[in-house]
């Protein structure tokens, strides 16, 4: 069930919206729950992916939060232009294979 | 054979470059069960070609599925059950080697003294065992930066260290690499 909450929007902002709204024949609550739900998920994958980046997070923690297949994580970090938080470093560092 | 433990990041690397194979046959290649359902479970085998062949390949026994047991570590970080359980299964068997392509997996492996693999480092390694050919090393190490987004810098410096063992050169990074015993 939807809970109702109070925000201050700045005016401009609002204003747009409501014209928006207006011409597009939308129902003006149904669409900013739509466009907090849109902007909260990818406003949360990039926070996380951030995270993994600068590995606060596994690989596996974030596809946990963001429920990803790690099959999928692959594809979602090109979408992104971002690589995987292995650094030259660990490279450098890895261990030889065993004869 | 010489025993790796892989975690989920690595199983699909090494799967995506089409090295996975090779590796099972040539070493003792063990997952906990954590990992196995978090890379080929029943609804990915269906959607994902590399997870059914993880699946086969775990199936036929060229993965072995173990328990790392109900102890737990202590981490200096927090990981999901999966890296946690390859960690701590890798600690347990001793004397293994920790397959991750995870930089906060590495961050614990580091902390315990684990000694660790990277997939790029596998691909050079096995055209430096004369496993691979440096057609394939280098096609692997391409995919890996493409499909695996590694880092171009690693990727650079992965290819540079193929050509040197290509040309019988020594790498210049020779004295930070860890043998693994």
């Amino acid at each position: 069930m939807a809970k109702p909450t109070t925000i201050r929007i700045p005016e401009d902002l609002l204003n747009e919206i409501d014209r928006f709204v207006q011409e597009s024949k939308l129902d003006r609550s149904a669409y900013l729950r739509e466009v907090l739900r849109k902007g909260f998920s990818l406003d949360k994958q990039d926070r996380l992916l951030l995270k993994y980046v600068r590995k606060e997070l596994s690989q596996m923690e974030v596809c946990k939060e963001l429920k990803w297949n790690p099959w999928e994580f692959l594809t979602q970090l090109k979408t992104r232009n971002l690589y995987l938080n292995v650094e030259l470093e660990d490279w450098l560092d890895a261990a030889e294979l065993p004869p | 054979m010489a025993k790796m433990v892989a975690d989920s990041s690595s199983l699909i690397l090494l799967a995506k470059c089409s090295l996975l194979e090779i590796v099972c046959d040539l070493f003792d290649v063990i997952v906990p069960k954590s990992v196995n359902i978090e890379v080929a479970s029943e609804d990915l085998v269906k959607n994902y070609p590399d997870a059914a062949l993880i699946s086969d390949l775990t199936s036929k026994g060229a993965i072995k599925v173990q328990s790392p047991g109900s102890d737990r570590l202590t981490l200096p970080v927090s990981l999901h059950k999966g890296e946690e359980d390859a960690l701590l299964l890798a600690i347990k068997l001793g004397r293994s080697l920790f397959i991750t392509d995870d930089g906060k997996a590495i961050k614990a492996a580091r902390f315990f003294k684990v000694p660790f693999i990277v997939t790029p480092k596998i691909v050079v390694e096995l055209f430096r065992l004369q496993k691979i050919s440096f057609k394939k090393a280098r096609e692997s190490l391409e995919k890996l930066g493409k499909i695996g987004r590694y880092s171009p810098e690693i990727i650079a410096d992965a290819l540079v260290s193929l050509m040197e063992r290509k040309n019988g050169k020594t790498n210049n990074h020779k004295d930070t690499r860890r043998p693994f015993k």
